[in-house]
């Protein structure tokens, strides 16, 4: 069985660095991300990326008001652990299964089913075993420590949670980055006096989590319907079709903005809301790959034994059909997040937690400019954007035989 | 061809129909749908009476009806022909010449139409200005990066856009109006708003105190610019970049010092001179001269009005014209770069499937100039991916504005917009809708024709 797209992929590859060898377990998905990663945009992406999903998972780690460890009167005790929540542990639980899985042998196939298992498990367990305390008071661990009740401590490195307003202080508010001696924030505080650093820390979940799933709601929507428009073509296509262009008339921003303006605001919602407003272009990437698809013999095969319509689609056709959408995807990452970043700069988004977008319009809000409150969430937005688009465009070229050809 | 357009000016019909009942439907299944609720909401009355007074207003909108039929009734107002009721809300006839009716925002309790009538202008202004731009620095920028290929300056220029498209328009807004409109750093252009409050009672043009200002502003700013153009022809890019480095770091601690004492530190005097030798000095080093002229020229112009405006001591008035323009500069800018970052890769992508292709060759190969080649045949058929973009670039740009009018308060579409979601105004949101979804329509069908013009071989009798 040889891969059409061989030749053209071996072509392509610079003269600078060796090509892949084409072995039967070389798959054609795994050329592409070898030659993907072979560039140094993308390596620079997905480092990024990776930094920023140890951020999120250590976030209750890295930046918290509790103690890692301490000593009161002779008794050895960890605030950090007794206040980590379920969602804390499951992720730390899901990070270390993921980090063992990659490097155990067996098929990727078995690899999900076990993390699913696993990550299932601990939420239940964590769900039933884990109750951290109702009422947080984050000074109380610095006004023992002034009162000389403790006998020594191990804090985080930056000691500050995301709502921990410094009410002991007394003389907090707004302050530039390294401006107190007491105490360092590295990147200033907001007018309430929280630690701009730690708020983004903990703002890196969202970004992270909204990327991710709205993108995956918008690409299942997309692959279904355009599948399904592009296998059946005819009536099935020109509905398809006009349901299409009816979503893509209305600006995406403003049919965003409706949502939410409408629907209120949860995280979970606005996941839901940016994957529906989005499916549009992967629909048109699928329809446009079937509508090929179709007519090749191995389709034809699949229908002529009489195959289940969902195995043709899913297992014959879309693996086929799917390199397209991948790196539409990789760019529908960044415009999640992007959207959920306007979303909340716009005032439409969380109220509680802070998310990027938020932070920036905090900046906004407040009476005077400053330039600490914009430019370090700001950065970090544009940081992760222009990561993912890094990414996506490496993809892009890695799969597209007509502009490797020269 | 007048075949072809009117069949798709009948198709969009069932096309707006459906954008509208998307964003109906929307509106009312969301908990609480519609209501006057927000109108009475800030009024500080005692339950019973806030109740009595929301139902009233649910009354009179019509908001108490089941939403088919709010719709329904609406679409009847919009449409041009349609039926005509009496005063007891019974079906009097059916008109074919009633006109259609936007409706009355029961936010602002005035007719949509005089409303979108208001705004449509200043978004529509923002727009004429930043569209010429996207596509000529685009053009300029993304034809040459594909006729070198692999060069330095394809992948400088090639990281560089896809920096400037992911950078998010609120933080470029948000920094730009935080340094260069705010009395705590460079006070150098307005807060907001298009115009001054003054500015009604302004004469068009600028005009100085005395004639020797006028000679000076015109002295400074040719000098600055000619000045610039002549740099950036000279042959040595080592000698170009020394120069530009030099000048931009003078400019640079001068600008450091004219800092407000209050935020004055060291930080700056380091950060500017290599901001602005960063921005200046690759440019300076590169080879494409047209790019080089223009940037340049362009640092020289702004240099000379910075020097002009100090040195001009008189009484200067700014005349509308120049309030108008110094008000737009920010948000122009803040609207265009994200799109001629995006345009100009996909230029570049265009151009270089046709570089490659056997016509290409031909063409070359019987003797044409490279530049023939380039703008009469290669870049002509790669005009179609670009018009293709145009036509959804005006509704995007409506979208785009939205981020752009909320930081620097203009009153626009945009603003509008949120304002009207944000209040749950049905007439409003379902006016704009139609407005943006027929704006696209119409983008659509428009560059279908541009096909048939810039291709000859595509027809649609």
């Amino acid at each position: 069985m040889t891969d059409p797209m061989s030749e053209n992929t071996q072509d392509s590859i610079d003269a600078a660095t060796a090509p892949a060898p084409v072995t039967m377990d070389n798959t054609f998905a795994q050329r592409a991300l070898h030659n993907t990663f072979k560039r140094w945009g993308a390596r620079v992406g997905l480092l990024w990326i990776a930094l920023l999903t140890i951020f999120a998972v250590f976030a209750p780690i890295i930046a918290t008001s509790y103690p890692w460890l301490l000593s009161q009167k002779g008794v050895i005790s960890s605030p950090l652990v007794q206040h980590l929540s379920v969602v804390d542990v499951t992720l730390l639980i899901a990070f270390v299964n993921a980090c063992v899985l990659w490097f155990l042998p067996g098929s990727l196939r078995q690899k999900i089913l076990i993390f699913i298992t696993v990550i299932s498990i601990s939420f239940i367990a964590s769900y039933i075993l884990i109750k951290p305390p109702k009422l947080t008071i984050y000074e109380q661990y610095r006004l023992n420590e002034k009162a000389g009740n403790i006998d020594w401590v191990f804090s985080a490195p930056i000691p500050y949670s995301p709502q921990d307003y410094l009410r002991d202080y007394g003389d907090t508010g707004l302050e530039k980055p390294l401006q107190a001696s007491n105490r360092s924030h590295w990147f200033g505080t907001e007018e309430n006096g929280a630690d701009v650093l730690s708020r983004m820390i903990h703002a890196s979940r969202i970004a992270l989590a909204i990327g991710f799933i709205a993108t995956g709601i918008a690409m299942s929507i997309g692959v279904v319907i355009g599948g399904l428009m592009g296998f059946f073509s005819g009536k099935t296509d020109m509905i398809g079709m006009r349901i299409v262009e009816v979503f893509e008339a209305i600006p995406t921003l403003f049919l965003l903005l409706t949502f939410v303006a409408f629907f209120g605001r949860s995280l979970y919602l606005m996941m839901v809301i940016i994957g529906i407003t989005g499916w549009t272009g992967y629909a048109r990437y699928i329809r446009a790959e079937f509508l090929r698809l179709r007519q090749q013999d191995f389709v034809q095969a699949a229908i002529a034994l009489g195959l289940p319509l969902r195995s043709i689609l899913f297992r014959h056709m879309l693996p086929n059909g799917i390199a397209p959408v991948l790196v539409a995807a990789s760019f529908g990452v960044a415009s999640a997040i992007l959207a959920e970043a306007t979303l909340s700069f716009l005032g439409l988004g969380l109220v509680g937690e802070p998310s990027w977008g938020q932070m920036l319009n905090q900046a906004v809000r407040s009476s005077s400019f400053n330039w600490w409150m914009a430019a370090f969430p700001g950065g970090a937005i544009f940081l992760t954007v222009f990561a993912y688009n890094l990414i996506g465009e490496a993809l892009r070229d890695a799969i597209d035989p007509y502009l490797n050809k020269s | 061809m007048t075949d072809y357009i009117l069949r798709r000016l009948l198709l969009m019909i069932p096309t707006l129909l459906g954008i509208t009942i998307v964003v109906f439907a929307v509106m009312a299944a969301a908990p609480g749908g519609i209501s006057a609720a927000s109108l009475v909401d800030g009024q500080n009355l005692d339950p019973e009476a806030k109740r009595e007074i929301e139902a009233y207003y649910n009354h009179i909108y019509g908001l108490d009806s089941p939403p088919a039929m709010q719709y329904l009734r609406w679409l009847n107002n919009v449409s041009p022909i349609g039926f005509e009721f009496d005063d007891n809300a019974e079906i009097k006839n059916f008109s074919f010449t009633k006109g259609s009716d936007l409706g009355k925002s029961f936010r602002y309790g005035r007719p949509v139409a005089e409303l979108l009538s208001e705004r449509v202008p200043i978004t529509l202004l923002l727009n004429t200005i930043s569209i010429p731009i996207i596509y000529i620095i685009a053009i300029a920028i993304g034809v040459y990066a594909a006729t070198r290929r692999g060069s330095q300056f394809d992948v400088i220029s090639g990281g560089v856009m896809l920096a400037l498209w992911s950078i998010p328009t609120m933080l470029a807004g948000v920094l730009m109006i935080g340094f260069f409109s705010n009395v705590q750093y460079w006070h150098w252009f307005p807060t907001g708003g298009l115009s001054s409050s003054e500015s009604g009672r302004l004469p068009f043009m600028p005009h100085w105190g005395s004639l020797r200002d006028v000679g000076v502003f015109l002295l400074s700013i040719a000098n600055a610019t000619c000045l610039s153009v002549w740099l950036s022809v000279q042959g040595s890019p080592k000698f170009r970049a020394i120069v530009i480095a030099l000048i931009a770091i003078a400019a640079a601690i001068v600008m450091a010092l004219a800092l407000p004492e209050s935020s004055q530190s060291f930080g700056w005097i380091i950060l500017l001179p290599i901001t602005l030798s960063l921005l200046t000095v690759p440019i300076a080093l590169s080879d494409y001269a047209v790019l080089r002229i223009a940037y340049l020229g362009l640092f020289g112009l702004i240099l000379g009005i910075a020097i002009a405006m100090h040195f001009t001591q008189g009484s200067f008035v700014k005349g509308f014209l120049f309030d108008r323009l110094w008000h737009l500069i920010l948000p122009i800018i803040c609207l265009s770069y994200g799109g001629f970052a995006a345009l100009t890769k996909l230029t570049r992508t265009a151009v270089l499937e046709n570089l490659m292709s056997d016509y290409a060759r031909t063409a070359r190969a019987k003797g044409l100039a490279e530049d023939d080649v380039i703008w009469r045949h290669v870049f002509r058929n790669s005009l179609l991916p670009l018009i293709t973009v145009a036509a959804s670039l005006l509704p995007s740009m409506l979208g785009g504005s939205v981020i752009v009018e909320s930081i620097f308060s203009i009153e626009g579409m945009g603003k509008l917009a949120i304002e009207a979601v944000q209040t749950r105004d049905r007439e409003l949101v379902l006016s704009i809708t139609l407005l943006s979804g027929l704006l696209t329509l119409i983008g659509y069908l428009l560059s279908d024709i541009l096909y048939a013009i810039a291709d000859p071989r595509i027809s649609y009798d």
